[in-house]
This record gives C-alpha cells, sequence and structure tokens, in this order.
C-alpha cells in the first residue's frame, strides 16, 4: 500500500516540472493559438483570479466566510477609474493606489465586522457590498451615479523616451498575466510564511490558536485587509480593461462569483484558485454562455460543493493527473 | 404635515406587514435548521410569478391566482426541502449559506430564462382606495395588513398548541434530544421549510397588485430585506422578527420621503450593521425563541 | 524574588446570570511547585480556569503572574508574554496539520518577535523555524509521537492527541502550564507517560503547574498541595494527604 504510494509520489514529481513548463508555454502562446475572443475570456478570468486568491486567504486559509470581496473590487475600480479620469495619473499608479484605498477601506469596516461570528459577520460582509452599491449610485458629485466613469484610459507606460500604451487584446493578455503571476507568487509568499501556518491554525481552532499565543483577532484583520487589497486591484486593470465602471460592480453577482472560483477549484490550495478562475470565468466566458445559464451552473456547482465536493473539484483533476501518472 | 408623517408610518406598516410575512417564514427556518435561507426571497418571487402566470396566460381571477401562486411554490419548495434543506441537518452554518445562495441562483435565473428579464405588469387586485379615519388607502393593502395580523396570531397558535409547533420548538432547543425522543427531524424541517415558503408566496401575491411590477430579481431583493430583520428581531424569534419588520417598514418610509427614495433600500442593512455592533444578538433576546 | 508566588490570584468573582460560579476565591501557586485542584463537578473549577487565563474576564479580582499583574489581559497575550499556558477539558489538537506542524505552531508566536515578523520569508524566518523543527522533533521523541510526526493529528488516538497537546506545551519553555483534567478519558498507559511527562517538565524544565484531576491517585502521586474548591468557593487546601482524609472534602463530593 505504501510502497505504490510512494511509487506514485515519485511519478507525481517527474510529472510537476515538464506539466508547469507545458502550462507555461500555453500561458504565453496563449493569444497566438486561439482567437482573440478566447484571449478576452483569458484575460477576465486573469483579472477575477487576483479578488479571488484574496478570498481564499480568507475563506480557505483562515476559514472567514467572507461576501465582501464584490464591495472591495467595486472600490478599487472606482478609485482608478475616478484617478485616471480625474487626474490622468497613469496605470501603475492607479493599481497601486487602487490596492491601497482597498485596504485602506477594509480597516475600518473589519473591526467591528470581525467582531462577529459565522453567519453575523457573513450577514455584515454582504451588507458592505449593498451599502457600497448605494453610495456608488447616490454620490452623484464624485461617482456619476448610474451613469458610472466612462472612457477610462488604457494603461500608459512611459519609461524616459520609451512609452507605449497597451491598447489591444493580446497586450493586456501579457499585462494581466504578468500582474496575474505577481499575485499569485504573492499569496505563495503570504501561505508559506509563518503567519500563514498560524492562519491554518485560526482556520482549524481559533480557541486552541488562542491559547498557544496567535493573536487571532489582529491576524483576521490583516488577512480581511490582504484580501482586499487583492480584490482592489483586481478591480483597478478590470476599470481599465473595460474602460467603464458603473455602480453595479458592487454587485452580489462578484462576490458569488469570486467564492466559486475559490471553492470549486479548492479553498485553501494556490493552485485550486488558478484552476477556478480559469474554468469558471475563462471557460464561461469563452463559451458565451449566457449570464442567467452561467448563475444557474454556479448554484448547481455550489450545491453540488457544499454536499458531495467539499475539498472543490480539485481532486477529481488530481485522480486524472494520478491516471496520466500511473500511464506513464 | 403632521398628517403626511401619519400616513408615511401608515404606509411603512404595510410594507412592514409584507416584509413580516416573508420574515417570519425565514427566521422558523433558522429555527430549525440553525441556517440563514438565503433564497427565502426567491419563494416570493416565485409565488408572485405563478399568481402572475395564471392571471396573464390562463385568464384566472385574482383570487384563483393566490391558490395557484402559493400552491406551485409549495411544489417547488417541496422539491428543494427533499433534495437541498434536509441535508442541511447539522450542518455548519457556512454549508447553509452557500447551498441556499446555490439554490437562489438556480430559481431566479430559470425564472428569468424562461420569462425574460424585463418587467411584467401585474394588472390585478383589489386596488379601490377606501376611506378610513380620513386617510384614503387600497383596499390591498387593508387586505395585507389583516392577513399579516392572522398569519402572526395562526403562527402563536400553532407553535403554542399544535403538534407540529411543538416538535418544531423543540426542534429549535436541542436537536440531538429530539433525535433520542423519537421526533423525525428531516420531516420537521421539510415542513417548516414548505410552511416558510408558502407564506413568502403569499406575501409576494398579496403585494404584486401594490407594486405592480413583477421581475426575476425581485426575490433577491426581498431577501436582502428580510435578512436585517431577522437578525434584528433575533434569529428564530417570531415576534421579535414582527416588530423588527415593522420597524423596518416605517424607517424605510420615513427614510423614502425625508431623506431620498434612493436611501430606501439601504435602510435594512445600515440598521443591521449598527446593530451588530452594538447588540450582537439582536434587539429582542434570542432566548424567546418562538 | 524565589519567595514570590509564581501566580497569585486574589478575590476572583465571576457570576452567570444569578449563578456565581467562582465567588471569592484566592490562591497562589508557589515557584517550582504542583498544585493540584479538585472539587466536585460544578465547583467552578473551569470557570476559575478560564477567568485566570483569560479566556473569561472575572467580575472582580486580581491575577498576578511572576508579580505583574495580568488581568484581563486575553487567553493570546497571557500565553504569549505571560508563558502562562493551559490546556482544554476537551482535547484539541489542529486535526488537519500534522504532528510536527501542531508543535511548530505552538512555539511560532514564542519565537518570532512580532506579529509582523511572521510574514517574513527571508533567513531569518527560515532560520527560527528550523529551530523551531528541532526542538518539536525532541519533544515528539520525548512523548513518544516519532511514528507518527508526519500524520494529521486528528487521525491519532485520543491518548496520542493529549499528549501532543502536552508537547505543544513545552514549547515555548513556559513558566506555568494549568492543565484542565489532563488524565480524563486515556487509558493507564498513557496515564503513566503524561504523569512522566508533568514530572519531567517539573525536575528537568522548572515549569510549575495547576491541575484540575479528578483521579485522586494521579493527584495524591504528583501534587504537593490540594486546593478545594465547591459551590464556587474554596473550602480548603492542605497537603494531598489530608485532604482526602479531610471530613469537609468528603461531604462535598457526597453531596452531604
Amino acid at each position: 500500500m505504501s510502497l505504490t504510494e510512494t511509487a506514485q509520489q515519485i511519478r507525481r514529481r517527474d510529472l510537476r516540472i515538464p506539466l508547469g513548463a507545458i502550462l507555461l508555454v500555453i500561458a504565453l502562446t496563449a493569444p497566438f493559438i486561439g482567437s482573440r475572443y478566447v484571449t478576452h475570456s483569458l484575460i477576465i478570468a486573469l483579472i477575477f483570479m487576483l479578488p479571488a486568491h484574496g478570498l481564499n486567504l480568507l475563506v480557505g486559509y483562515t476559514g472567514l466566510l467572507s461576501l465582501a470581496q464584490a464591495a472591495f473590487f467595486g472600490i478599487g475600480a472606482y478609485t482608478a477609474g475616478l484617478l485616471a479620469v480625474t487626474y490622468g495619473t497613469p496605470f501603475y499608479v492607479n493599481v497601486v493606489a487602487a490596492g491601497l484605498a482597498a485596504g485602506a477601506i477594509a480597516l475600518p469596516l473589519g473591526i467591528p465586522a470581525l467582531r462577529l461570528r459565522s453567519t453575523s459577520f457573513v450577514m455584515c460582509t454582504l451588507g458592505f457590498v449593498i451599502i457600497g452599491q448605494a453610495i456608488a449610485k447616490n454620490w452623484i458629485s464624485v461617482t456619476r451615479g448610474d451613469m458610472g466613469l466612462s472612457s477610462i484610459p488604457k494603461p500608459h507606460f512611459a519609461l524616459g523616451p520609451l512609452s507605449f500604451t497597451v491598447s489591444g487584446t493580446m497586450g493586456f493578455y501579457y499585462l494581466a498575466l504578468a500582474i496575474g503571476a505577481l499575485a499569485t507568487l504573492a499569496v505563495w509568499a503570504i501561505v508559506r510564511s509563518p503567519a500563514g501556518r498560524n492562519m491554518i491554525a485560526i482556520r482549524e481552532n481559533e480557541t486552541l490558536a488562542e491559547s498557544v499565543g496567535i493573536p487571532t483577532w489582529r491576524y483576521k484583520l490583516i488577512v480581511f485587509m490582504i484580501s482586499a487589497v487583492f480584490a482592489g486591484v483586481g478591480g483597478s486593470i478590470y476599470a481599465h480593461y473595460l474602460t467603464v465602471v458603473s455602480p453595479l460592480t458592487f454587485q452580489m453577482y462578484y462576490s458569488t462569483t469570486m467564492l466559486i472560483i475559490v471553492l470549486g477549484g479548492g479553498a485553501g490550495t494556490i493552485s485550486g484558485v488558478v484552476f477556478g478562475s480559469l474554468l469558471f470565468v475563462g471557460l464561461t466566458e469563452a463559451l458565451r454562455i449566457t449570464p442567467e445559464l452561467r448563475m444557474i451552473a454556479y448554484g448547481l456547482c455550489l450545491l453540488a460543493l457544499v454536499f458531495w465536493f467539499r475539498q472543490g473539484f480539485a481532486p477529481l483533476i488530481n485522480r486524472f493527473w494520478n491516471a496520466i501518472g500511473g500511464a506513464k | 404635515m403632521f398628517s403626511t408623517i401619519l400616513e408615511q408610518i401608515v404606509n411603512g406598516i404595510v410594507t412592514g406587514s409584507v416584509y413580516a410575512i416573508v420574515a417570519v417564514g425565514m427566521t422558523m427556518i433558522f429555527g430549525v435548521l440553525r441556517a440563514i435561507n438565503f433564497a427565502h426571497g426567491e419563494y416570493y418571487m416565485l409565488g408572485t410569478f405563478g399568481a402572475w402566470f395564471s392571471i396573464d396566460y390562463l385568464g384566472l381571477s385574482y383570487e384563483a391566482s393566490i391558490v395557484v401562486g402559493v400552491l406551485s411554490t409549495i411544489v417547488i419548495a417541496y422539491v428543494v426541502g427533499k433534495l437541498v434543506m434536509q441535508r442541511m441537518v447539522g450542518a455548519p452554518a457556512e454549508s447553509g449559506v452557500l447551498a441556499t445562495l446555490g439554490i437562489a441562483l438556480v430559481l431566479q435565473n430559470t425564472v428569468i430564462l424562461v420569462f425574460g428579464g424585463g418587467y411584467k405588469f401585474f394588472a390585478d387586485g383589489y386596488i379601490e382606495p377606501v376611506s378610513i379615519l380620513g386617510f384614503s388607502l387600497a383596499q390591498q393593502r387593508i387586505l395585507i395588513l389583516v392577513v399579516c395580523l392572522l398569519v402572526f396570531v395562526g403562527l402563536e397558535l400553532m407553535v403554542t398548541y399544535s403538534r407540529m409547533g411543538k416538535s418544531m420548538r423543540a426542534v429549535s432547543q436541542n436537536v440531538d434530544c429530539c433525535e433520542v425522543v423519537g421526533i423525525d427531524v428531516p420531516q420537521v424541517v421539510l415542513r417548516t421549510f414548505i410552511l416558510g415558503a408558502a407564506l413568502a408566496a403569499l406575501s409576494g401575491v398579496l403585494t404584486a397588485p401594490v407594486n405592480v411590477s413583477v421581475y426575476g430579481g425581485m426575490g433577491e431583493l426581498i431577501t436582502f430585506k428580510t435578512l436585517p430583520i431577522i437578525i434584528m428581531g433575533g434569529l428564530g424569534n417570531v415576534r421579535g422578527t414582527f416588530f423588527a419588520a415593522m420597524i423596518l417598514g416605517v424607517a424605510e418610509s420615513l427614510v423614502a420621503t425625508y431623506v431620498g427614495l434612493q436611501f430606501r433600500d439601504t435602510v435594512g442593512f445600515a440598521t443591521l450593521i449598527l446593530m451588530l455592533m452594538w447588540r450582537p444578538h439582536g434587539l429582542f433576546s434570542t432566548q424567546a425563541r418562538f | 524574588m524565589t519567595g514570590l508566588p509564581i501566580l497569585e490570584i486574589k478575590n476572583l468573582r465571576k457570576s452567570y446570570g444569578a449563578v456565581k460560579a467562582v465567588n471569592d476565591v484566592s490562591i497562589h501557586i508557589n515557584r517550582g511547585e504542583i498544585a493540584g485542584m479538585i472539587g466536585p463537578n460544578g465547583s467552578g473549577k473551569s470557570t476559575f480556569f478560564d477567568c485566570s487565563t483569560g479566556l473569561a474576564k472575572p467580575d472582580t479580582g486580581t491575577v498576578k503572574l511572576d508579580g505583574q499583574d495580568i488581568t484581563g489581559w486575553s487567553l493570546n497575550r497571557i500565553a504569549r508574554e505571560g508563558r502562562m499556558l493551559r490546556s482544554f477539558q476537551k482535547t484539541v489538537v489542529f486535526k488537519s496539520l500534522d504532528v510536527e506542524e501542531n508543535l511548530i505552531i505552538a512555539g511560532q508566536m514564542f519565537t518570532f518577535p512580532s506579529l509582523w515578523s511572521t510574514f517574513g520569508l527571508g533567513r531569518m524566518s527560515r532560520q527560527r523555524v528550523s529551530g523551531l523543527r528541532e526542538r518539536a522533533r525532541e519533544l515528539i521523541k520525548m512523548a513518544g509521537l516519532w511514528d507518527v510526526r508526519h500524520q494529521p493529528a486528528g487521525n491519532l488516538s485520543g491518548g496520542q492527541q493529549k499528549l501532543i497537546q502536552f508537547a505543544s506545551m513545552l514549547m515555548p519553555d513556559p513558566k506555568l502550564i494549568l492543565l484542565d483534567e489532563p488524565m480524563a478519558g486515556i487509558n493507564p498507559k498513557i496515564i503513566e507517560r503524561v504523569v512522566e511527562t508533568i514530572l519531567y517538565a517539573n525536575k528537568s524544565l522548572g515549569v510549575s503547574f495547576l491541575v484540575i484531576e479528578h483521579n485522586i491517585d494521579v493527584v495524591t502521586s504528583i501534587c504537593q498541595r490540594v486546593i478545594v474548591l465547591d459551590q464556587g468557593q474554596k473550602l480548603v487546601e492542605g497537603l494531598p494527604q489530608d485532604i482526602i482524609q479531610d471530613q469537609r472534602v468528603r461531604e462535598a463530593y457526597l453531596g452531604g
């Protein structure tokens, strides 16, 4: 039994490098292989991967179910949009500012919200989305209400004499890919650090974590803020890609999508989020599934995840992985 | 000036009654399942659609459409209850949130897919105004008030005296003990759930003539209204829910008139968040369950 | 300095509604001592523990650890800054993590100087973690868990989980350990092992103990002094052999 297991593990390790290389090649050449629409789908998937990574830190690693991700996504989108439209600040400034703004707003929201337990916490985070939408709709002097912000410029970079604008789908794909890769690396670093271990301890048993000296409340607040930063950055890129932002960015729809990515991909794993964004956002976008059908599929997936696939759909992939390992 | 305020308060109480009938089912389901039903507003929507369909397509009268709306919702609730809600017995709170969120997505979007996402016109009901004590109030609104009172008196009686009410109370207090003394917990959950969904549907059908428009997303809006109510009322507390619904109804109506219509839909969650900070266990103590 | 008690609790009170769970209890634990606490069920032992360790807030009274007033500190701060650790009546471990990780987590907050430094991945951070791993392995060997060290803690037996919890508490060089019924529900073989570990920690590592325990044999064999609680009040304290002879204690247990 254990012998076959180790054999399988070795095979799996052998596969890891070539498979990773294949994935890298696919990621780098995707815009040349697929159509423009497929590239567009991949961009959307890469953008949604950011808030999903943040949510994974919260749900998967720290064990806090939050619906607030859409609120921070919206805050990021509006921050970037407003800066770009009003002050004409460059793309990278907007992205950083959006992340910081979302993280900063998460602090006063997180302090009271994190004192609440399970259901009340979920409810409170849902409230943030709803109130965020109301503010975006009604603070007309700043947000232009229901009209939203339009003609947000495409990312523009200026390095001394060199300057270029990322306007095409292909250019934006590589930009999104680079940011997505950086974000994945950042999550990896957080998870692998001793703090990541403490986060898992909080998820596993909060009182026990307290009793070994872990300041659980402060960790939860920090993770809540980090997750907001990821969502804010994601929102800012979304705003620059679509060039418009409307109050509908604050919607349960987005929170649900991010939740599906994390839970469906496998909460508490980094590869799960990458896989989840490609499957639930990239694929549905590429297949041009109508929003209603997509939502029905998400709903059914949620039910399946709760009752049958508690570890997400990743174990299925794992089994597949093992199968190729066995075939080799 | 004074009469406007009074009128707004009366309007608020009518709205509060609508919320109360929906919320009471949600809070009872929480009582037996320890899970918040994120899909509860969808049964309100289903009831309304059932009635609208039977009037527009089948040419039935409003009275008959009430029956069709509520019965068709009961059928759907039975299926959902059997397939999903009964599985949630003893599951952690997060599973309940996710599963009911899933149901909400399926129900809402299936209706939009079948009937289209646009607004539909609900052209029936008792809309003649009558004047009482110097107020002019549509008959339909009076009907809503009366039904709300009847529902709550009925529920009080049922919970106190009937066998089902007693077993509901027992389940909400201790699930493990119920299994020991032979109460069929899944059965109680199913019945409570169907009762709650039927009440939500009834509320929807009764409100349709007042709201006039019918659309697929209306359930979500109601869910977002009733979530704060059941938490403010102290989860599982029927009387608390009644008062919280009335307070929210009146507050919304006053905010809509004196602050701005656009802020009406935020009142619930804004109050909820303030309250959670101040009294995390609800305005009315959680001790008084049912 | 050494004459000062390691833990001194004065006039502790805690009520839940009308129930006075702990009613004016004062005790002290001497440095290097193993003290026992017994009392019938519902006598307030667990509430007393919770109030002393920061899991619950006492209504009135002071808790002094090593001369420092720690009343009202949170559980994590008392553990981290006071190095006073506690176990729980119901054994708890980080179930999905393996034994080694359980112990490393138990030591982390005592090794890293600040919360922010735990986010580090640099050489310093790696060195600290490998130091913790070494210490964890020593303790795992001592607790006889070497063969299962890479298994998820949740898969192990109740007794083994108890040993994990115990080893976890020894990770950070504690000053004082409060044990809540460490022998409940484990087999005699593991009881022996736990007793050995307590004695080892006490003699070689200089850890003081306060132990709530129903197993009177264990109490008389390891404790130098026993405190008896009854109905939220301290009934009597003294040498173990005197306590088991005491008429009041017998009456309290028999409900007389």
